[in-house]
C-alpha cells in the first residue's frame, strides 16, 4: 500500500510538473497558422473566404489578413475544394475523383451548417455549377457524353434525374464553366451547352488558333470563357462575340471592368502595374503597385470594387498571398503561405555582438594610444547601448535566442526570430527548385567567420542537384551551384578545414563523389544509401566511393528510417542498478534503425524493425510483428530506439521501447569501433499502449545530453504530448522496480495526462514533424512543431534545474544583504564604541 | 557556611602547628641519620616521577582505544539513514581521530625527557583505529564511492573512429 502511494507521489512529481501556468501563456512560445495556396476567394463587406489546396476554408480579414476562421477538411492529397459560392451563407464543393462533399458554412463564424455527400458510380471530370438554390454537377466522359444532375444544395436531393448527354465534343481537359453553360473547346471549335436549364441545346462557334488553344474560366457579367493561346486570351461571350480586347490568361473580371497584371519596367522600384478597362465604356487605367521585393510572380485571384475604390486579392507563384488597393496600389498585407508546407528546419545560434568582437581584436595592436582610443569607444558603445537599452540581434547568454532557418516547398527560405512571437527576419526565394535538405557547414560559434549553411535542392525541370549556400543569419547568398547530374544523397563530413568550413560531400546519381568546397580536407568516411528495399554501404576513399555491403530486405515496403542526431551527446555510458553496479550502454553512433511492412498471407501484414551498423552492415537486432499496420514512427537516440505502430489484433496503437547493453563490463572505454564486435549487444524491450494516434514522433536534445529525455509525440487531434524516457525505458525483469530505485513499475497503457501538452489548449493542424534543438542551456531544448501551423516552445525535461525560478525575488535577496551588510557595520561602531567607554570607567 | 569553613580551616590550621611543635620539640629516633637518606629519597623522588609520567603518557596513548566501546555504541545509536545527525556524528567520528594524529606531537610535548614512541605508536593506532570504524559506518551507509556506479559520471563518451553519413536516396 505505502509502496503504491509512493509511486503515485513519484509520477505525480515527475508528470505534472511540466505544464506552464496560465501567465505563462505565450512566453516561451508562440503559434502562427497558415492556410496554404489560395485557390478560390470571394470577398464579403467584412471578410474575405478562400478555399485553399490544402483542402480548407477560411476567413481573412480584409484588413488585417488575419485569418477569422478556419476549418480544415478531408486530406488534401486526395480532396481539393472544387468549387467555392459566397452568398449569405459559403457553399464548399470538396473532394477527388469519385467521392465529393457538399457544404454550407456560417460566414460570420464558420461553423458548419449543412453536409452531404455525393458518390459517384464512375470516375470522370466533374464540373460544378451553382445557381441559387440549384446545384448542377456534370461529369464528362470524354469523347463520349456527359451526365448532368441537378440537386438541391441545402438538402442534397436530386431535383431531377440525371440525363444522359452525348456530346463528343466533350474533352474533360479542355472544358469549363460558365453559368449557365457548360463550355468545352475542341476540333477548332467552341461548344457550350446550358445544364442549368432543361431542353437546351448544343450551341457551337468557330474560333481562330491552332488545336493548342486552352479554355479558363472568367467571371464576367455576361456568360463568358477565356480563349488562352500561349500567353494571350481573348474574352469570348458565350452566343456573343469575342471581345477585341487581347488580355492576359491572368484577367479577372470585377463588376464590367476587367484587371489584369502586366510586369513594369519602366520603374524599378514598383516591378508590377495593374491594367485595368471597362468592357462597358471601355475606359483603361493603369496602377503601378508597391508589389514587395522577394515575392514570386503574381496572379489575380478576386477582387471586389466599391465605386472606383478596388481590393484586389494577389497570389504568387511561392504561394504569398497579398491584398492590393487601388486606385493607390498600396499593398495592404502579406501572408507567406509557404511556410504552410516545410521540408527541413535548422536551428542557429546569432552571433556574438560587434562588441564582443571587438574584445577579440582588443590586443592585437602594440600602439598603445589606438588601444587606449578603441577602449574608449567600445564603453561609448556600450553606455549608448546601456541607455538606449538596444542589442539587437545578438546572442544571448543561454541561447535561447535563435534564428531558425526553414526551407519551404516551393523553395523559399526564411529566417524566422524565436523571440518577437516568430517574426521574419529574412526570406530568399529559388525559383524553381525543390528543396530536399538543409546542411549546417558553420555555427555562428567561430567569430569573426559568419555561419554558413548550405540548401541542398532539385531542380524542378531537369532533376539536377542545386546546391545554394547562403548566411544563415541574414539570408544573403554566397553562392548557387547548379550541378548537370542528379544527386543521390549528401551529408556534411566531420572535419573542417582551416575556416571552421565543414565539407559538403555529394555522391551523384553514378556514384560519383564531390566535395563542396573543393578544396576540402578529405574524408574517410562511411556511406549508406537506401533505395526502396536495398540498403547499401559504401566506404568513401579520396578516390570514390567503394561498395562494402549491401542488404536486401526482401519485397516490402520501408516505412521509417531513424537515425541518432548527429549533434547528440550521450552523457551517461551506463545505467545504475539498484546494488549500484552498473550496466553498461551499448552506443553505437553508426547504427541506423529500419521499419518496413510486408504482405503476409497468414498474418496479413508484418512489421520488421532493424537495427543495421551502417558501417559493417551489421545487423544488431531485427524483431517483428505480425498483424501490424502503419503509420510506423521511429526514433533512435542514445542506445534505444522506440517505435509505434497500429496493432489490428487487439485494434490499437502500440508503442516499443528497445534498449540495447553492452552489460557489466565496458569492452572498450576510449574509443569505439563498429569493426571491433565481439559479443551481440544485450536487448531489452518493452511494449506499451498508446492512447493517442501519433502523426509525428521526436525526441529532446539538450547541450551535454545530462537531462533526462523525453519523447514528443504529435497526434492526429492536434497535441503534442511530452513522454519521460523513463516510463518507457525497458525494466530489467530480475531486479525490484520502485521509488527507491526510482523506476516506475511497468505499466501496460501510457497516461498521457492533459498536463504533458506542450502546445496546451493551443490545437495544431496537421502536424507534419517535430524538429528539435538543444538550447546553450543544459536543461532546456527548442521544438518547433510544423505543418499547417508553426508553433515553436522551450521545454525542459528535467525542469530549469540551472536556472532560477521566474518568480525569484532578487529584490528580497539584494535588500536582505545590503541590511546585513550595514547591520554589521552598525553594530560594530556601536560594540567599539561600547568598548571605549567601559575602559573609561 | 563561611563560619563553618573559617572554623575548619582554623581547626586544620591548629593542628598543624601543634603537629609541628610536636616535631620539633622531640629528638630524632635511634640509627637516624639526617643526612644519608636525604639523597636517597631524593632519587626514589625522581623515579616515582618519571614512573608517574610513563603512567600518564600510557593513559594518553591508550585513550583513543578507550573510546572505541563508545563510538561503537553511537555509531550503533546513529543508525543508516542518512540525514543531518548521523551525517554530523560520521563527520565528528571520522575528524577528531585525524586531527588527533596530526596534533600526536603537541599531545606528548609534555612527555619531554623520554621519546615515547611505543606510546605514540599506540596512540596512532588507536586513532586509526577509531577512523576505521568511522569508514566503516560511512561504507554502511553507502558514502564511500566504492561501486562503479559511483565514478559512471567521469566515463568520457568514446571517440567514434568511424564517421557514416548518407540517407534515404534521393533520385
Amino acid at each position: 500500500m505505502t509502496n503504491l502511494g509512493h509511486f503515485i507521489t513519484l509520477c505525480a512529481t515527475i508528470l505534472s510538473a511540466h505544464a506552464i501556468y496560465e501567465d505563462q501563456v505565450g512566453k516561451f512560445d508562440w503559434k502562427r497558422s497558415f492556410i496554404g495556396k489560395v485557390k478560390h476567394a470571394q470577398f464579403d463587406t467584412k471578410r474575405l473566404i478562400v478555399t485553399t489546396h490544402e483542402n480548407i476554408i477560411a476567413s481573412l480579414s480584409p484588413k488585417t489578413g488575419e485569418i477569422q476562421w478556419r476549418q480544415l477538411m478531408e486530406d488534401p492529397q486526395e480532396h481539393q475544394p472544387q468549387l467555392l459560392h459566397l452568398d449569405k451563407d459559403a457553399v464548399t464543393v470538396s473532394g477527388g475523383k469519385s467521392r465529393f462533399y457538399v457544404r454550407g458554412w456560417d460566414a460570420p463564424t464558420g461553423s458548419l451548417l449543412w453536409e452531404w455527400p455525393l458518390v459517384l458510380d464512375r470516375p470522370g471530370d466533374s464540373f460544378w455549377l451553382l445557381q441559387g438554390d440549384l446545384l448542377v454537377h456534370v461529369l464528362a466522359i470524354k469523347g463520349s457524353h456527359m451526365e448532368v444532375t441537378q440537386f438541391s444544395v441545402k438538402t442534397g436531393e436530386v431535383r431531377a434525374k440525371t440525363r444522359k448527354i452525348p456530346e463528343t465534343w466533350v474533352s474533360g481537359d479542355k472544358c469549363v464553366t460558365a453559368n449557365p453553360y457548360f463550355v468545352c473547346v475542341f476540333n477548332g471549335q467552341l461548344f457550350w451547352l446550358d445544364v442549368v436549364n432543361e431542353g437546351g441545346r448544343a450551341s457551337s462557334q468557330p474560333i481562330q488558333g491552332g488545336p493548342d488553344c486552352n479554355l479558363l474560366e472568367f467571371d464576367g457579367p455576361k456568360p463568358a470563357v477565356l480563349l488562352v493561346r500561349q500567353n494571350s486570351a481573348k474574352i469570348v461571350e458565350l452566343g456573343g462575340a469575342v471581345l477585341p480586347h487581347e488580355v492576359a490568361p491572368n484577367a479577372v473580371s470585377i463588376g464590367s471592368s476587367v484587371f489584369q497584371l502586366e510586369a513594369n519596367l519602366d520603374n524599378l522600384d514598383k516591378l508590377v502595374r495593374v491594367k485595368s478597362f471597362d468592357l462597358v465604356s471601355g475606359r483603361e487605367s493603369s496602377v503601378e503597385i508597391d508589389y514587395p521585393l522577394g515575392l514570386g510572380g503574381p496572379y489575380i485571384v478576386s477582387g471586389q470594387c466599391r465605386g472606383p475604390a478596388c481590393e484586389l486579392l494577389l497570389s504568387s507563384t511561392d504561394h504569398a498571398l497579398t491584398l492590393v488597393r487601388l486606385p493607390e496600389g498600396r499593398v495592404s498585407w502579406t501572408r507567406e503561405e509557404a511556410l504552410s508546407n516545410i521540408i527541413s528546419v535548422e536551428f542557429f545560434e546569432l552571433p556574438v555582438s560587434d562588441l564582443e568582437a571587438s574584445i577579440e581584436t582588443e590586443f592585437t595592436d602594440n600602439d598603445v594610444i589606438t588601444m587606449f582610443t578603441r577602449r574608449i569607444s567600445t564603453q561609448t558603445k556600450q553606455l549608448v547601448n546601456l541607455v538606449s537599452g538596444q542589442f539587437g540581434s545578438t546572442r544571448d547568454d543561454f541561447g535561447l535566442h535563435r534564428i531558425i532557418v526553414v526551407a519551404t516547398a516551393v523553395g523559399k527560405l526564411f529566417g524566422i526570430d524565436t523571440l518577437r512571437n516568430g517574426s521574419i527576419v529574412w526570406t530568399y526565394r529559388l525559383p524553381n527548385v525543390k528543396p530536399v535538405m538543409l546542411l549546417v557547414q558553420r555555427t555562428a560559434r567561430h567569430a569573426p567567420l559568419p555561419a554558413q549553411c548550405v540548401l541542398l535542392a532539385q531542380d524542378v525541370t531537369t532533376g539536377g542537384g542545386v546546391l545554394f549556400a547562403f548566411d544563415p543569419i541574414s539570408g544573403e547568398s554566397r553562392g548557387l551551384d547548379r550541378l548537370s547530374y542528379r544527386i543521390k544523397q549528401a551529408f556534411v563530413a566531420p572535419n573542417e578545414d582551416e575556416e571552421h568550413l565543414k565539407p559538403v560531400i555529394v555522391i551523384g546519381a553514378d556514384d560519383s563523389v564531390r566535395v563542396f568546397p573543393e578544396r576540402g580536407p578529405k574524408t574517410v568516411a562511411y556511406v549508406y544509401t537506401i533505395d526502396q528495399s536495398l540498403v547499401q554501404g559504401y566506404r568513401l576513399e579520396p578516390d570514390g566511393l567503394k561498395p562494402v555491403w549491401n542488404l536486401n530486405l526482401g519485397v516490402c515496403d520501408l516505412v521509417g528510417v531513424s537515425t541518432r542526431p548527429v549533434t547528440e551527446r550521450v552523457h551517461s555510458q551506463g545505467r545504475v542498478l539498484h546494488d549500484r553496479s552498473v550496466h553498461y550502454k551499448y552506443v553505437n553512433p553508426n547504427l541506423i534503425a529500419l521499419a518496413t511492412l510486408s504482405e503476409d498471407p497468414v498474418h496479413k501484414s508484418v512489421l520488421n524493425v532493424f537495427l543495421v551498423d551502417g558501417v559493417t552492415g551489421f545487423v544488431v537486432y531485427s524483431t517483428s510483428h505480425k498483424k501490424a499496420k502503419g503509420p510506423v514512427h521511429l526514433v533512435h537516440s542514445e542506445n534505444w530506439l522506440v517505435y509505434t505502430f497500429f496493432n489490428e489484433r487487439f485494434r490499437r496503437t502500440e508503442i516499443v521501447a528497445t534498449e540495447l547493453y553492452e552489460g557489466s563490463i565496458q569492452s572498450n572505454s576510449t574509443v569505439f569501433s563498429s569493426f571491433a564486435i565481439s559479443q551481440l549487444p544485450e536487448v531489452k524491450t518493452e511494449s506499451y499502449i498508446l492512447p493517442a494516434n501519433p502523426v509525428s514522433m521526436s525526441v529532446t536534445l539538450t547541450e551535454r545530453g545530462i537531462t533526462n529525455k523525453f519523447l514528443l509525440v504529435g497526434t492526429s487531434s492536434g497535441s503534442v504530448v511530452e513522454i519521460p524516457w523513463m516510463l518507457l525505458q525497458p525494466r530489467f525483469a530480475d531486479m525490484p522496480c520502485g521509488p527507491e530505485e526510482s523506476c516506475f513499475p511497468y505499466m501496460p497503457e501510457i497516461a498521457i495526462p492533459p498536463e504533458a501538452t506542450i502546445n496546451y489548449n493551443q490545437t495544431l493542424a496537421r502536424i507534419r514533424k517535430i524538429a528539435v534543438a538543444p538550447a546553450k542551456l543544459e536543461s532546456t531544448s527548442h521544438v518547433l512543431v510544423h505543418g499547417l501551423d508553426l508553433f515553436y516552445t522551450r521545454v525542459a525535461p528535467s525542469k530549469t534545474f540551472d536556472l532560477l525560478k521566474e518568480d525569484f525575488d532578487h529584490r528580497l535577496i539584494v535588500l536582505v544583504l545590503v541590511g546585513l551588510v550595514v547591520a554589521s557595520y552598525v553594530t560594530k561602531y556601536l560594540a567599539a564604541k561600547k568598548a571605549l567607554r567601559q575602559a573609561w570607567k | 557556611m563561611s563560619t563553618k569553613l573559617q572554623i575548619r580551616r582554623q581547626k586544620w590550621a591548629l593542628d598543624n602547628t601543634r603537629n609541628r611543635s610536636v616535631a620539633e620539640g622531640l629528638a630524632a629516633p635511634p640509627a637516624f641519620s639526617p643526612s644519608g637518606p636525604a639523597s636517597s629519597s631524593d632519587v626514589s623522588k625522581k623515579t616515582d616521577v618519571s614512573r608517574l609520567i610513563t603512567k600518564k603518557s600510557w593513559d594518553l596513548a591508550l585513550a583513543p582505544l578507550k573510546q572505541v566501546p563508545m563510538n561503537l555504541f553511537i555509531m550503533y545509536m546513529a543508525g543508516n539513514s542518512i540525514s543531518i545527525f548521523p551525517i554530523m556524528m560520521v563527520g565528528m567520528l571520522l575528524m577528531r581521530p585525524v586531527q588527533a594524529i596530526f596534533a600526536t606531537k603537541s599531545t606528548f610535548k609534555m612527555v619531554e625527557n623520554s621519546s615515547a614512541f611505543k606510546q605514540m605508536f599506540v596512540y596512532i593506532l588507536g586513532n586509526c583505529i577509531n577512523i576505521g570504524l568511522a569508514l566503516y559506518k560511512c561504507q554502511s551507509m553507502g558514502l564511500l564511492p566504492t561501486h562503479s556506479s559511483d565514478w559512471l559520471a567521469f566515463v568520457e563518451p568514446p571517440v567514434r573512429l568511424e564517421y557514416l553519413g548518407g540517407g534515404v536516396s534521393l533520385l
